[in-house]
Order: C-alpha cells, then structure tokens, then sequence
C-alpha cells in the first residue's frame, strides 16, 4: 500500500490536476493585490487590475513571478518602493500559468491565456538569474505596451549654437531637417551633446472634448507653444529637476492642434520630458523617450518636531551618522545627532529636526538626512578607547538627554541642552582610574584662546595644553567651538580634552 | 396569509442546517478591537502585561504607549498614555522590575519613569552587541526572560539575505547583567520569539532562502536552524564552526551529516497554514482559554490569523502538529500576549506587507465565551501511526473509519533559492481507527509514512457523539522522529 513519489518534481505531480487560478491567486497572491486586484489596503500595494504591466506580452509578468521584483516601480502612474518575493521555487509551471491567467482575465484585463509550456520556457531562459528584477532591469527586456503616440507628422530640426537662454530659432538656419514617424520627441536624433539646440512640430490629436494637462523640464531650457501660444517655458541653464518642471492646463476640442516645441542645451547633462493627461487618463502619457512624472513618488514627509517646550527624540538610521543613532531636536532649532556606536555627537544642525515619512512610509529603508539647515558633521570615529560601552541616557523633565558610557570602573557623563541657539554640551567623568582623554574634533589651526594656556610637548610628539579660561575654535566654517577645560591633548592632528575622575569640562557650539 | 405559510418553512428548514453544519469563530471565541488614541499611527510592534491590569504597547514608529481598561467589559471607556517616543522599531518588551525592558532594532534597553511623571526617563542600553549595518530588514525579535533571567534575540539577515552586520542570522541570549550568548545559528528571517510550556525556546522563521516553508522552530542552545548565511561569526566568539549544509538537498539528509541541525518543529505548511508567521506564545491560562491549554499559539501576519501548535519531544528532538485556530483580524498579526484570566491581545500592522485584515494597524482582544468547540486537540505519534485526541466525544461510527483519515504527505527542498515547491510527495494510508472507550480519542495505524515529512490529515466526515462537524478539520504534523515504542 506504500505510494511513495519519491524523486518526482511537484510539478509532474501536481500538472495531473487543473489548477484553479482564481484560488491559487487569493492564496499566494491576495494579500498582498488583493482579491479585487486593486492592490491591499487600498492601494499601497500595486494593483494588477488595469496595469500596464499585466496587459500585452505574458513574458513580463511572468518573468516577475518567477524572480520576484524589488526596488522603485510605476503603476497606473503611481509610485512604489516594495519588495515581492520570487515564487518560481515555490509554484510549479501549471500554477503560475493558472494565476496569470486568471489576473490576466479578471477585472477587465484583456491579456490572453498562459500556458504552462510558456512559463517552462521562461523558467529555463533566465534559470541562471539569482535576485529579483528591478523595473529598469525587466522594462529592457520586456517593455510596456506603447500607445500610439498623438503626435502626428512631428519633424525634428537641429541648430548649432552657445545659449544661455532661449534663441530666436525662426531666424537661425537649422542644420538638419526629418520626419519622425515615430511620433516621439527625442534627443537621440541630435548630432552632438553640448551647443546645441532643437525644434519639434507637430498636430497634437487631442481624442477628445475637455481639460489636457501638460507637463514639461528640460535641462537647459526650451518652451512650448500650442495652438500658436507659448504655454510652457523652462528659463536659463539647468537640470531637469523637480524644480524646474512646469505644468498646464488647457481646454481642448477633439482635433488637430499645432504644436511646437523649441529646446537648447549649453553643456553637461541634457534632457526633455513632456507628458500629457487628456480627460479620461489617470495616468500621465509621454511624448519624449524620457519619462516625467507627476510627483517625485516619494513618501510624505512626517515632519518630527519639538512640542510642548520638550526636546523631541528620533532613533533610527540617520544619514552620515552609524546606524545606533539617535537624533535629538531641542525647542528653538538646534539639533544633535549622537552615535551610539561611538558615543559622539556626530551631527548638529539648525532648523528643522528630521521627516519620519522614509522610515514610517512602506518598509522604511534607507537612511534619512536631518531636516534642518548648517549641518556639521563634527567627527567619524569613537570618542573613547576601546572597550567602551554605551550604557543609554536619561531624559531630564525637558527631555534634554544626558548620554552614559563605561570603560572599566570609569563612568563618562554627556549631557546636551540648546540654549540662545546654541548647543551646550557637559562632559563628566566619574569613577576609578587614570585621565581620559577624550575625542572631540580635528584640531583646528585657528584656535583662540581667552584666558591662558600653557604648551607642554610630550616625547611621543603630542601637545597638551593646560587651559585656563577657554579656547575657541572653528569647525567646517560653519560653527564655533568654545571649550572650558582645564587639560587638553593634541595628538596625531586630533584634538581630546582629558578628564580625571572628578572632572568635567563644559563645550559650546554656536552657529556662525 | 397564504405568503407567510410559504415562507415560514423554509426560514426555519435554512436555520437548522446553519446551526449543525458550520460551526464558526463567533460561537466560542469573542473578538474585540480596542480603541486606539485618535489620531495616532498604531502599528503595533510589542504587546507587554503590566501589573493593575495595564497593557504596554509600543508601535513600529517606536512610540511606547499604556493603556488602561483593556480587560474592562466596556472597552470605549479605555485610556491611553505615551511612555516614550520614536524608539527604535522595538519588537519585543516585558515588565520586570518596576521596568519595561525592549527589545530595540540595536540593543535591550530597561526603560524607567524615575520621578513619576508617567513618560519614561531612565534609558539604559543592557546590551548592544551584535551588529546592524543600517539595513531595514535586519529586526531583531526579543523574548521575555527564561527561568534564568534571559532575554533571547533572534537577528534577521540583512534583507533577509546576506550577513553584512555581527551576528545577522543568530540567535543570541542577553542575561540581566547585559552580557551576550550567542545561542544558535542557522537563522533566516524570524517574526516573533517565545517559550512553549516547558520553557524551551522556539521562533517563527519565514519561508525564504534555505526555507522551504515557515515554520516554528526550536532553539535549543548550539543548534543550527538550517540557514548558512551568518555561519562565519561564530569566528567572533571561538565557537565551533556551524553546519554548511548542501544546496537541493533536504533536511532529513542534511541532519543526518550534522547532528546540530535541530529540524523544525512544526511546519506551517505556505498557503495552507498561513505565509508568515509571528508571535510565539503559551497557553498558560489553564483551561481560560478554552480546551487547549499549555499548546502555543503563533501569530500570522499575511493571513491576520493564530494557528495553534501541538508539541511534543520525540528521541529528544521536538515535533508536532499545526492547527488553524482564530481568524478574520483586522490588519497583520505580529505580536501576542495571553494574559493568566484567558484575554488574548494581539497587535497588527501591515505596512510594507500586506495582509488579509485590510486596516493599516490593529489592537484586539480574544476571550473564549465558555462554549467548548469540537476540535482535534492533540496529535502525537506512536510507533505505528498517530494518536488524535479531541475535545469533545467523538461518534465511534464516523471515527472508526480508516477511509475518514484521508492523508497526503510532502517536504521541502533545502536551498539556496527563495522557498520550495511541495515535493517527495507520498500518500499514507490509515489501516486502523481504534477509538477510545471514552471515546475522547482515536487511535490511527498509518501504512506509508515518511519521515521527515509534514503529514496532513483531513477528518472532514468526523462527527462528535453530539453529531457535529470539527470546526477545523485539517492538521499537519511535521514527523522528525519516530518513537520505537
């Protein structure tokens, strides 16, 4: 009685039955495109129903089931940062054929039937792939389904030249005269990169009555007339920014509309991007080789601020700091990222304190840059010899922390308030051992001294310097560091304040 | 007149099926959302039991919250207060010592509220030994202390991928005087960490690289989970080197090289029993919340379910059975706490994972109404088979049915590619359904079995002696080991 398929792959097993695509798909697939395929918790997951990316060819989606897809992606014009893990290990050929076929037949999706035969074939042409796609990577392969463009008999013109902004070209010669039959604005068809510039016509087959949205960059600059009116214009030298995107809205009869688009580039990076959305699109449609959005697609920012008079805290990955950061935002604009890695304060900034939406939107990757303005970075590496421990911090009634570290018996206090728009810091050692010295920057050559200080060269080369009164000193240009200690170390072009037990020193940074 | 006597009959005749043939949740288990403070992101990350009945919680965002009036009958009347903020994506926490100790993305960390004013002040870093390179997938799930006092860490991969940071892929325990033991190696990307009743550690790692299918999965000190990608840092503590198993092999060979390969507990079959597990907890309530006391209960974050989980320790290795239990949350499970009067809590996100319960966060709580449902509630093996027993009397007519046990059976590939299709399959045959004579129990002899493989049985045709259908008829038992008597 012993039936035992040993050896045998799920997939010979399974293809005995027919698969039920539309089960199949609520279990592997629903949670997250939800049944309906709209995408789960409305819509910040990607839909399936009416993407671009399920119609057409079969191989893309397919290609995408079996490898996963990771990284930034566009659907129905809107933007995601997702990871979906590969199912080809997972789903024999028949199952995966069962599901695009059902998300390919549901919910108005027009694409037609998958086959198991399709998905072998595709298995075998990319089994040596290891990782998830990204969109670019499988949009070269397998590129989205072109409409037809609405641009008809588009002639292209090149013209010579050095502008800064936008030339006479009805009065220049043009180099270079063709048709693009293609219906598409690009580039590719100039003969250099820098000192040049270009002219497009074309009718604009607006398909129907109503409201067009435009939207135009470039990098330098150019403008666009429609109908004999300039309705876009890009000014000067520049990239092709969010900055310098422009937009309109224009009413329409169905028809024919002249259209003119007239483009310089100095030198460096060039680009044009011109996009349209006619009454019935929800999604932005290009005209140039080069996609524009409607929005950048990144998260809303959360903005993080101080309230009710209370220092506000944020730990999580802070840009140009380690990982173990943790971000404090005083009441009046000053802040301070301090490492817990090595026990430093390691940025300060003025102005706004952090945006939570990278870290609180999706999955949260990356590492999010402060806020504000003036950012120091003041130094990179431990403040304490190794062996050191942070041990945490404590928060006084106003929130201002005092950060805690070990080494040995030796116990290193480092407390942090704003005030006037400076940020005090009070270093205090406790315990039992020898001076400490501590890190604190770079030393700086232009160090001003208010009170005395006597220079005492060290055999191994190193300076200390016994102060009385407190030496100032610039870092990066943008701040002053004012240091009341009694002992401080200048070695190996780095500067430490040495404490006993007992000792304390107090350090001031104020912005320039 | 003439409508209502058409009508009547079939009204009552559409009740009576209802009432014998679909038992469901409503019937013996009562779901409750808890209000949440207006206006604020709850993703809840942690759940722990505070003394005078208050539950902490913190959120992903890394907000600490405590509320008040969670085990209250009116639960519009709860109150909430913020404890700290903006920590770092905390997904463990406990109350010990006038303290909530957390378990934070870098280190534990004992928070306290010194001078009373009900917002923490006291942050102290215990421990912060092992790595993180600044990549978002690299959690880290803390337990509550063992008998001992320890706190144990399970470390998710970088991206749940590579190792680029100390200890990624380990499991680490944190004793009260802050220093770290690494435990276990071999680990891929877990979701939640706790003890079973015996108190042995066990996770839940999601299926993926070197996963073929989610799983429970027991850390018994210096074992190997079965993922070789953090394998080099035992190198950073002179501990010997964990296994480097084969690529498309499975795990019954690869245990047999390698002794230290503890083999999952239970399977959670993907799809079948849910696709992401979480939380690990213990029913310790004696009998509070219904019929199951001491089993474990896991938490699923894709399906917004509990599972429940049978253990038993055969040839000293750990196997068992999954059930479905609790179902239709409102966003994803992640963590669980079950309190000793039999309220179950449990908090969800599905931000960046989506989830059946379509609510971007939810608090909840569970209570059993009293009403025992017929269900399998245990499965342990024998020599020749297996040994359900059930929560009600079984109808020795349906039970003594071999043909009513129909069973499949399967593995996984261990590999280095994302997951496994079901393969080796086999099918079992129950030759003999012995039923007890307090008919409680049955006893199966099974022809065809395969050791290593997870083992579904279906007893959809089972009647209890009061003629009702099993509320979850399926199970799968994960068959490590087989006793010799």
């Amino acid at each position: 009685m012993i039936r035992l398929w040993l050896g045998l792959s799920a997939s010979l097993v399974l293809s005995t039955f027919a698969q039920d695509g539309g089960q199949l798909y609520e279990t592997y697939c629903g949670a997250c495109h939800a049944p309906n395929g709209e995408g789960a918790t409305g819509g910040q997951f990607p839909p399936l129903a009416g993407s671009e990316w399920v119609e057409g060819s079969a191989e893309r989606a397919i290609q995408i089931v079996l490898h996963g897809m990771q990284g930034p992606v566009e659907v129905k014009g809107k933007a995601y940062n997702l990871i979906m893990p590969p199912q080809g290990m997972v789903l024999p050929d028949d199952q995966i054929a069962a599901i695009l076929t059902h998300v390919r037949s549901s919910w108005g999706n027009t694409g037609d039937k998958v086959t198991p035969q399709m998905v072998k074939q595709a298995r075998t042409a990319t089994a040596d792939r290891k990782t998830p796609w990204t969109a670019p990577e499988i949009l070269k392969l397998y590129p989205l389904p072109k409409e037809e463009s609405p641009l008809r008999n588009l002639t292209s013109r090149i013209y010579h030249g050095s502008w800064k902004k936008l030339p006479k070209f009805e009065e220049l010669e043009a180099r270079n005269v063709e048709e693009e039959a293609s219906g598409i604005i690009s580039l590719k068809q100039a003969d250099r990169k820098d000192h040049f510039g270009m002219v497009w016509e074309a009718d604009f087959m607006a398909p129907e009555d109503g409201e067009y949205y435009f939207r135009f960059a470039c990098d330098d600059g150019g403008r666009v007339l429609i109908d004999g009116e300039v309705v876009l214009e890009v000014h000067g030298l520049g990239p092709m920014s969010g900055g310098r995107t422009v937009a309109c809205k224009l009413d329409f009869k169905k028809g024919a509309h002249p259209m003119r688009v007239e483009y310089y580039e100095l030198t460096g990076q060039e680009g044009i991007g011109l996009a349209w959305m006619g009454p019935s699109d929800k999604v932005l449609k290009q005209l140039t080789d080069t996609t524009i959005r409607k929005n950048t697609g990144g998260p809303e920012p959360i903005p993080i601020e101080p309230t009710a008079g209370r220092a506000a805290i944020y730990r999580n990955f802070i840009a140009d700091t380690t990982p173990r950061a943790i971000g404090i935002g005083f009441p009046g604009g000053i802040n301070l990222a301090y490492s817990a890695d090595h026990l430093a304060p390691e940025l300060i900034w003025t102005g706004d304190f952090m945006d939570g939406g990278r870290h609180w939107t999706n999955r949260g990757q990356g590492n999010q840059p402060p806020a504000g303005e003036k950012v120091v970075k003041l130094s990179g590496k431990p403040i304490l010899p190794e062996g050191a421990r942070s041990r945490g911090y404590q928060l006084d009634a106003a929130g201002n922390p005092t950060f805690h570290s070990t080494l040995g018996d030796l116990k290193l206090s480092d407390a942090f308030q704003a005030s006037d728009g400076k940020l005090i810091r009070t270093l205090s050692l406790n315990g039992a051992g020898d001076p400490l010295p501590i890190f604190i920057s770079e030393a700086q050559k232009d160090s001003r001294v208010n009170g005395s200080a006597k220079l005492l060269i060290q055999p191994d080369g190193s300076t200390v310097t016994q102060l009385t009164g407190t030496m100032t000193l610039g870092i990066r240009d943008t701040v002053d560091l004012s240091i009341t200690a009694s002992s401080l170390l200048e070695k190996d072009k780095d500067l430490y304040i040495v404490l006993s037990p007992g000792g304390s020193a107090t350090l001031t940074y104020s912005w320039k | 007149m003439s409508l209502f006597t058409h009508v009547l009959p079939l009204t009552l005749g559409a009740v009576l099926i209802g009432a014998a043939a679909e038992p469901k949740q409503s019937d013996y288990y009562d779901r409750q959302e808890i209000p949440l403070p207006e206006g604020e992101v709850m993703e809840i990350g942690s759940i722990a039991l505070m003394p005078d009945k208050k539950v902490a919680v913190t959120t992903r965002r890394g907000d600490l919250w405590i509320c008040e009036g969670a085990y209250d009958d009116d639960l519009s009347k709860v109150t909430w207060s913020k404890f700290a903020s903006n920590l770092h994506e905390p997904l463990g926490m406990f109350w010990k010592d006038d303290s909530l100790w957390l378990t934070q993305r870098p280190e534990v960390t004992r928070i306290q509220d010194l001078d009373g004013d009900g917002i923490g002040d006291v942050y102290e870093t215990i421990n912060a030994g092992w790595g993180i390179s600044g990549d978002y997938h690299e959690y880290a799930f803390g337990s509550s202390p063992d008998q001992d006092g320890n706190i144990w860490i399970v470390l998710c991969l970088t991206g749940s991928s590579a190792a680029k940071a100390d200890w990624r892929g380990w499991c680490v325990r944190v004793t009260p005087e802050g220093e770290m033991i690494p435990t276990c190696s071999g680990i891929r990307s877990p979701g939640g960490i706790g003890f079973n009743a015996e108190g042995d550690c066990f996770y839940t790692d999601n299926q993926g690289l070197w996963n073929g299918s989610s799983s429970l999965k027991w850390l018994k000190p210096g074992s190997f989970q079965g993922n070789p990608t953090g394998n080099k840092f035992h190198k950073l503590a002179d501990l010997p080197a964990p296994p480097e198993p084969k690529d498309k092999s499975r795990i019954t060979t690869e245990r047999a090289r390698f002794p230290d390969f503890i083999p999952p507990a239970v399977v959670l079959p993907h799809g079948l029993l849910g696709q992401s597990p979480t939380a690990v907890i213990t029913d310790k309530t004696e009998g509070k919340f219904g019929p199951f006391a001491g089993q474990v209960l896991v938490g699923e974050q894709t399906h917004s379910e509990v599972q429940r989980v049978f253990l038993e320790k055969v040839n000293g290795i750990y196997q068992g059975a999954g059930f479905h239990f609790l179902e239709d949350f409102e966003a994803g499970i992640v963590p669980m706490q079950l309190s000793d009067d039999g309220t179950l809590f449990v908090g969800g996100t599905n931000r960046g994972w989506a989830s059946r319960g379509s609510k971007p966060f939810t608090f909840e709580r569970v209570r059993w109404k009293g009403e025992t449902p017929f269900e399998m509630k245990t499965i342990s093996v024998r020599p020749d088979g297996f040994e359900i027993t059930f929560t009600k009397a079984v109808d020795p007519d349906t039970a003594s049915v071999p043909a009513n046990y129909p069973m499949s059976a399967w593995t996984y590939i261990l590999q280095s590619g994302y997951g496994s299709p079901q393969v080796d399959q086999a099918t079992p045959v129950v030759t003999e359904a012995k039923v007890s004579e307090d008919a409680m129990s049955v006893r199966l002899k099974v022809d065809g079995w395969v050791k290593g493989h997870v083992h579904q049985i279906e007893a959809k045709n089972l009647r209890s002696s009061a003629d009702e259908s099993l509320w979850h008829p399926t199970a799968w038992y994960t068959l490590n080991e087989i006793p010799e008597k």
